[in-house]
């Protein structure tokens, strides 16, 4: 849709927060330095699993400039967290299930000191067996995580007849793919301040993704009323869905309660690394099913997510890996679950795709064994599978507008077949192989079949000034530029010329989790309703100011005006106060949630979202098959993000969605126990990063606000997938676990032949 | 947290003084790229820190007059080891590791003599500076002694200088060879440690066979090594496809043998072979030139 219509949609505005930004405003929580504010510092578990007989805080509390030392006694309220089911709590009462349980906290006056106290607090521990292998933990005498057992969740769905379907298939392929846990490596380590207001409120600020979850789980925690805590999201330097866990919030509030002094706490990277969600490693076994034509007929698939020591948002990774293993493939008879188990390794989370990206491995390695089978193209088995409207997905959903996939699958095209023809028989030396690899994937905006809604306001003064409130936290993507654009669109106004007030628990209301790509989707219509509602009253008094009707009048730069006289026009200040007096309301609370339909427990059939994005990644890599090396030349990456409100936010995402997901693929694995920090965890640095070529495609989302959807997750999805692709595409053997590290190419490489027949003696 | 006395003495003879009465209690701070994160992690703590960054003297290249001897300050960084026209002329693989070495901004801090002083298997300098048969002149208060490079350590991360020692520059045979390299795997593309390294270089004669050849292995052993077997094998010989290959099985071999079979070897003793294949193949082409 041509963006001339709009007067600031669709257009790349500076982004909000970027002065501040860049010229070094202490807005981050790490540059708040409040006087005399204490430092905070967890002790964390030294046993995996072990049972706690006795705290002795004695000679912590006698270390110089020692404050307190708290443990689970000293929590007021419910000493249990967790955003989808409760079991985690702030510090370990009776007994600890991994290395990041903590187990007191102490203030002290310097961080010195903090260490050397916490170091100091003695624990008397009596180490249970643990068990770190999800599949073992499922075993009838494995050592028992939590009283009700260490299946947290399975989630199936069903659909059709599978036994009957490989009955009648022409090919059947069945393998099992893994995946590592993957730390968020956000710029910005986990951080947060906080003190008490001149009236006795609790002012906490903290880098989250979520600051209403983390109020309500901080007034639970304290036992106090909802007015006497306060949570102010800081700028936030990414968060990637670690951000929304508890991770200081809880323990700068305990020490807020008690202590009634300011308070900081901001975790080093090696805490961050260790006490912090990780991405659930998945085993997944997959088998497909497709006639002689190359149409999939049946998938059943089986997969176990580790969740480590506790749920955080597990059960949304579980039933949204089972509700995405099909990947953007029409397939009538299927039969999917996942399972999510505790285990004694450190607690899994949300990360960016909740299961998706490692599902997506798998459908899309299933999809290239396929056309390898039948000698089809990589793309036209993806073009002849692929959703389209009309389709009905495996929960029994009609897909009925914006499924955009079939058009991305038509933008990578020309690029995929310029690789496939040119640039694969370019000559490189003998040691390098070139592949290209193609990976799809679709992902449902939203929480997975349960309400998700989110609320702003807006609201103009007697003068004309224009606010928005909205609880929604921006973490670095962008959303309060995007905010500011819906509302300014809505009203005519440029997004820069109206106010404001973001994630702050006093003065805004409910937006939900900035997660699950939802917040221009969701949020977006919240804030376009309120911001439609004071159009409309404005219009309302313009019609009898102007004495024109209402169908004739439009909104602009702060104005209304006769679309057919555009002279004819009254400022928004000289209406805002005729309005006020006649006692009219300018302040405007906007209400959305997307329609769903809880998903049957057994069948799992039902409307998990209300729309969907799609991509299609096509890679291009180099490998090195004496050394393992790979190289990711070029990544050309389509996306249906419905509308993009702010396009060169939506490149900013597919960029380091790419980013990401050559690190998933290649190099990052959490090693629990051994991976300390980025000394030993490797993330792609600008030299491994590709060229990546960003396609926007617009299938316009009726629902959403100018028809917009969501890009954040999907960004990283495909990427992962289509690099594994084209690796087996360049040596002829496949890889089925990630990484994708120096030793699996080698080993590939050796396993294909290339290693040993690279040079050959004459 | 333990507070430190910072010393920045202005000239060598300030820093060997200090360094005979306080060696043990001081940490020599360089770039400080390996001590910075030496001391944050908590491993160390010495109450003096002695920072050499004033000191002109260790940041001289030199080259002798018959051009047999270069000389390398030990406060050398690598973006002007990367930089020099000096050392790409005549230590030409040195020259070379400095482009996959760290990053840019790491490489405008990091010095030479830290890299070797750090006694880090993974020291990228190092393999380069075994194939120049390099002495490290070291000063204390007794006077300066030189320690050739294969000696400078007891193991890994166990460097055999005293704490009273300062490394003050390392003296290179020099050499323009007709072929030579350095290549490293490592995790990614850039501020990766190495994997694997190694470093060549090579002259041929008139047939173009092998007459002069230095071969070192970086990484995959706890001290540096010059890899004798393999320069032996491959002089007086035209380097052919066999030849290669033989040479990176025996290799291997050799590697093995210093190492054992530790789980990591599963990928050293096949990446090994085809690195130096790698490196070692456009030998072919080179001498038949
Ligand atoms: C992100 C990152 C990436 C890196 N990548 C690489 C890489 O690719 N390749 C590589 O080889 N290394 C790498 N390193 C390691 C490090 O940068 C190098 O080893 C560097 O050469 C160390 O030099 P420095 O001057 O910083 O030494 P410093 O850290 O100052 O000192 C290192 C050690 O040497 C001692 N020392 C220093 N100077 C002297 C002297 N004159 N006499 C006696 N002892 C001395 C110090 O006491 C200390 O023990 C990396 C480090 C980081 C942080």
């Amino acid at each position: 849709m041509s963006n001339d219509r709009y007067h600031t949609v669709g257009k790349s505005i500076l982004r909000r927060g970027a002065k501040e930004r860049l010229t070094g405003n202490p807005i981050f929580c790490a540059d708040m330095e409040p006087e005399n504010a204490l430092y905070l510092k967890a002790v964390r578990s030294r046993h995996p699993h072990a049972g706690i007989l006795g705290i002795d805080v004695s000679s912590a509390m006698s270390v110089p400039g020692v404050v307190q030392v708290f443990t689970a006694k000293d929590i007021p309220g419910k000493n249990l967290m967790g955003i989808i089911n409760k079991d985690q709590p702030l510090l370990a009462e009776d007994k600890v299930r991994s290395l990041a349980d903590p187990v007191a906290l102490v203030a002290a006056r310097t961080p010195g000191a903090a260490d050397l106290a916490a170091a100091a607090v003695s624990v008397d521990y009596d180490p249970l067996p643990a068990v770190f292998d999800p599949e073992e933990a499922m075993a009838q005498d494995a050592p028992q995580i939590h009283a009700k057992g260490n299946v947290m969740v399975q989630k199936k769905v069903c659909r059709g007849d599978v036994t009957a379907a490989f009955d009648k298939a022409h090919t059947i392929i069945e393998k099992t793919y893994r995946t590592s846990a993957i730390e968020h490596t956000y710029l910005e380590p986990d951080a947060g301040i906080g003190f008490p207001d001149e009236d006795g409120t609790l002012v906490i600020y903290a880098s989250t993704q979520n600051p209403h979850y983390d109020h309500k789980e901080v007034v639970s925690l304290l036992g106090v009323e909802d007015h006497a805590v306060r949570i102010i999201q800081a700028a936030t330097g990414g968060g990637f869905g670690s951000k929304l866990d508890m991770n200081v919030q809880g323990f700068i509030g305990l020490a807020l309660y008690h202590l009634k002094q300011p308070v900081r706490y901001v975790y080093t990277r090696e805490e961050a690394f260790l006490a912090t969600a990780k991405r659930h490693p998945f085993v997944i076994h997959m088998k497909t099913g497709a006639d002689e034509t190359g149409r999939i007929t049946a998938m059943q698939m089986k997969a176990v997510c580790n969740t480590g020591a506790y749920g955080s948002y597990g059960i949304a990774v579980a039933s949204r890996a089972a509700v995405h293993a099909t990947g953007p493939y029409a397939i009538d008879n299927v039969n999917l679950e996942c399972t999510a188990v505790y285990t004694n390794h450190p607690f899994c989370g949300a990360m960016r795709g909740f299961g998706t990206p490692q599902m997506a491995l798998a459908h899309e390695s299933q999809m290239d064994l396929h056309a390898r089978a039948l000698n089809m193209d990589p793309l036209e088995i993806r073009v002849l599978n692929g959703v389209k409207k009309g389709t009905v997905t495996a929960t029994g959903q009609v897909l009925t507008d914006s499924v955009g996939f079939q058009d991305c699958l038509t933008a990578v095209q020309p690029e995929y077949e310029k690789a496939m023809k040119g640039w694969l028989s370019e000559p490189t030396p003998a040691y390098i192989r070139r592949g290209v690899g193609i990976g799809g994937m679709w992902y449902g905006i939203g929480n997975t079949g349960v309400q998700n809604p989110s609320t702003a306001r807006v609201a103009m003064d007697r003068e004309g000034q224009v606010t928005l409130f909205t609880g929604c936290a921006d973490i670095g993507q962008g959303s309060t530029t995007v905010l500011s654009q819906i509302a300014g669109e809505a009203l005519g106004l440029d997004a820069m010329d109206i106010h404001v007030v973001v994630a702050d628990t006093k003065y805004t209301t409910n937006a939900g989790a900035t997660s699950a790509s939802r917040q221009t989707y969701i949020s977006g219509n919240a804030v376009k309703q309120a911001a439609d509602k004071l159009a409309d009253v404005l219009l309302t008094e313009a019609v009898n100011y102007l004495k024109i009707r209402k169908s004739d009048l439009r909104l602009e730069n702060g104005r209304v005006f006769d679309s057919r006289h555009p002279e004819k026009q009254v400022a928004f200040s000289r209406l805002a106060p005729r309005i006020l007096d006649k006692g009219g309301e300018l302040s405007w609370q906007g209400y959305f949630d997307p329609e769903t339909v809880p998903l049957h427990p057994d069948t799992g059939e039902g409307i998990p979202y209300s729309t969907y994005a799609f991509a299609c990644h096509a890679a291009c890599v180099e490998v090195d098959v004496l050394t393992g090396e790979t190289s990711v030349c070029r990544v050309i990456a389509a996306h249906d993000v419905g509308k993009a409100i702010h396009p060169e936010n939506v490149i900013g995402q597919i960029c380091g969605g790419v980013a990401m997901g050559v690190g998933f693929a290649l190099m990052e694995e959490f090693v629990p126990g051994e991976t300390i920090s980025m000394n030993d965890y490797h993330i792609p640095t600008a030299a491994d990063m590709p060229c990546v070529i960003p396609i926007i495609v617009e299938a316009s989302e009726p629902s959403g606000p100018f028809g917009a959807k969501g890009v954040g997750e999907p960004a990283l999805i495909p990427t992962a997938p289509a690099i594994i692709n084209a690796v087996t595409h360049a040596l002829g053997k496949r890889i089925y676990a990630l990484p994708a590290s120096l030793e699996r190419v080698l080993d590939a490489s050796i396993a294909s032949g290339h290693f040993n027949n690279c040079y050959q003696e004459s | 947290m333990t507070t430190m006395t910072c010393i920045r003495p202005e000239n060598l003879d300030e820093a060997v003084d200090f360094l005979h009465h306080h060696g043990p209690d001081t940490h020599i701070l360089a770039g400080g790229t390996d001590l910075m994160v030496d001391l944050r992690s908590g491993k160390h703590h010495r109450p003096y820190l002695l920072d050499t960054s004033r000191i002109d003297s260790l940041k001289t290249v030199q080259i002798s007059d018959d051009l047999s001897r270069l000389s390398i300050g030990s406060g050398v960084t690598l973006t002007r080891i990367n930089t020099l026209p000096l050392i790409k002329d005549h230590a030409p693989a040195l020259h070379k590791c400095s482009f996959t070495f760290a990053s840019r901004q790491i490489r405008n801090m990091a010095t030479i003599g830290g890299n070797v002083a750090h006694a880090s298997p993974c020291g990228d300098t190092i393999p380069p500076l075994v194939i120049h048969e390099a002495e490290a002149v070291v000063a204390n208060k007794d006077g300066n002694r030189n320690i050739p490079l294969l000696e400078m350590n007891k193991g890994a991360y166990q460097s055999a200088l005293h704490p009273e020692d300062l490394v003050v520059k390392f003296i290179l045979q020099a050499r323009q060879p007709g072929f030579s390299d350095f290549q490293k795997i490592g995790r990614r593309k850039a501020l990766a440690t190495s994997r694997m390294s190694m470093a060549v270089m090579a002259d041929k004669d008139s047939q173009g066979c092998i007459s002069f050849i230095r071969f070192s292995l970086g990484a995959c052993t706890p001290t540096p090594q010059r890899m004798h077997d393999v320069e032996s094998l491959f002089t007086g010989k035209i380097p052919s496809v066999k030849l290669i290959n033989q040479g990176a099985g025996l290799l291997a071999e050799k590697m093995v043998e210093i190492t054992g079979r530790r789980p990591s070897i599963t990928y050293k003793e096949p990446a090994v072979q085809g690195l130096f294949k790698r490196m070692i193949y456009p030998m072919v082409t080179w001498c038949r030139q």
